[in-house]
């Protein structure tokens, strides 16, 4: 063990003595620098530069393609939106002439109606007035039967009273 | 001592570095020759992954853009969204550098390579690596706050009070140096545990810790990452006073 000890210390003295060591600052340094800054000159051209383009540039490619996708599905929506809106007019339009034929076919109904109802009242109006006619007729004939009667009854009484 | 050494020791070189001359100046040749490696499958990954772009990722191309959005989130959560972008080079390849190097040192058995000297690890482990990023990142924060700011950025230092002027200062100081002793300790700490437990037990027992070294390992490299996207998004924002772990 002391054998070592001192196999140790001896070897920190050689150390010493040549001038190496762990904390042996000498040309390495700056040459290490200028390496290291070469090696990032040349990481640059070869790995920053290119590789981040690619980045760069993928980015600006998905997002154009997601911002035309975008107004993709809205140009979609806007066309299904129009579409929907053409078929609720289409729709109305339809209920609308729906409507309208039946108002008409209510109307020309109704005035059928009416017509023949006014048709039939003038013709049983006419019918009255012709039966009337008749009646009045036969009253008058009646009336003037009943006179030559009357006058004859008349007549024949007289007669055997003058007789 | 080269006798003693493997003795002693065994597998333990702590402080031992390969030095390479270069016009007089002492370069640490095991830093450089890992440091290469892992810049070369950085390199590569990201060659092979940008070599045939698709708008429908796979395969390596979907794993790289998921490193980049995960830097990406890193950076827009601490700058901010308006300000990360130009940064996002910086903070990314802070973290990439960091976390390969460790995960690096920590998966492939460079102890196989016998150096002449010193021994391959993660470059993460000696500390002329983990200064010379903190210190650019130190002027990474400066540049961030003084180009946004103009010299409005120096107001700062005696924002909430001018008596807090010498604390503001040293803050300076002390961003990079706790970023490059952290990431420096930890990882030459994980490997020296690592190696520790080798040396007494050699089967099974230095898995779990080994398990453990990842995981740190790649904790630290997200912490060096976000505390260096923190302070410059901290310098742009000039709000200050905000104080990261």
């Amino acid at each position: 063990m002391m054998n070592f000890v001192w196999l140790l210390a001896v070897e920190a003295a050689e150390t010493v003595e040549e001038g190496g060591g762990l904390f042996d600052l000498d040309a390495t340094l700056p040459l290490m620098a200028v390496q290291f800054v070469l090696l990032a000159v040349a990481l640059n051209a070869l790995f920053y530069k290119p590789l981040g383009k690619v980045l760069d540039e993928r980015d600006g490619y998905i997002s154009s393609n997601q911002v035309d996708a975008a107004e993709r599905l809205a140009k979609a929506e806007q066309i299904a939106k129009q579409y929907q809106q053409e078929l609720a007019e289409t729709r109305r339009q339809a209920q609308a002439v729906i409507a309208e034929a039946q108002e008409e076919a209510q109307k020309i109904a109704s005035q059928t109606v009416a017509a023949a109802q006014q048709e039939a009242q003038a013709q049983r109006e006419q019918v009255q007035r012709e039966l009337d006619e008749q009646k009045n007729q036969a009253m008058a004939t009646l009336e003037q039967q009943v006179d030559g009667l009357s006058q004859q009854i008349l007549d024949k009484l007289l007669g055997s009273l003058a007789a | 001592m080269l006798m003693i050494h493997p003795l002693v020791l065994a597998e333990l070189e702590v402080g031992q570095h390969l030095y390479w001359q270069v016009g007089g100046l002492k370069l640490h040749g095991q830093v450089f020759l890992t440091s290469w490696f892992v810049i070369g499958v950085l390199l590569l990954v990201s060659f092979l992954a940008t070599r045939n772009i698709q708008r429908i990722p796979s395969g390596l191309q979907n794993f790289m853009e998921y490193a980049l959005e995960f830097i990406r989130d890193l950076a827009k959560n601490q700058i901010g969204e308006k300000e990360y972008r130009p940064w996002v080079p910086f903070v990314g390849t802070l973290f990439l550098f960091i976390f390969v190097s460790n995960w690096s040192g920590a998966l492939i058995p460079w102890k196989l390579i016998h150096l002449p000297a010193g021994e391959l690890a993660a470059p993460t482990n000696d500390i002329n690596t983990t200064v010379a990023l903190a210190l650019l990142t130190s002027l990474a924060y400066f540049y961030a706050g003084f180009s946004k700011r103009g010299l409005a950025y120096f107001a700062k230092y005696i924002e909430p009070t001018p008596i807090l002027l010498p604390i503001n200062i040293l803050e300076d100081f002390t961003k990079p140096l706790s970023l490059s002793f952290r990431l420096f300790g930890n990882i030459l700490a994980d490997e020296l545990v690592v190696a520790v437990l080798v040396l007494l037990v050699p089967l099974f027992v230095p898995l779990p810790v080994m398990v453990l070294g990842l995981f740190t390992s790649a904790i630290q490299a997200l912490i060096f990452a976000t505390l260096a996207a923190a302070y410059i998004g901290e310098a742009i924002e000039g709000h200050g006073g905000e104080e990261h772990g």
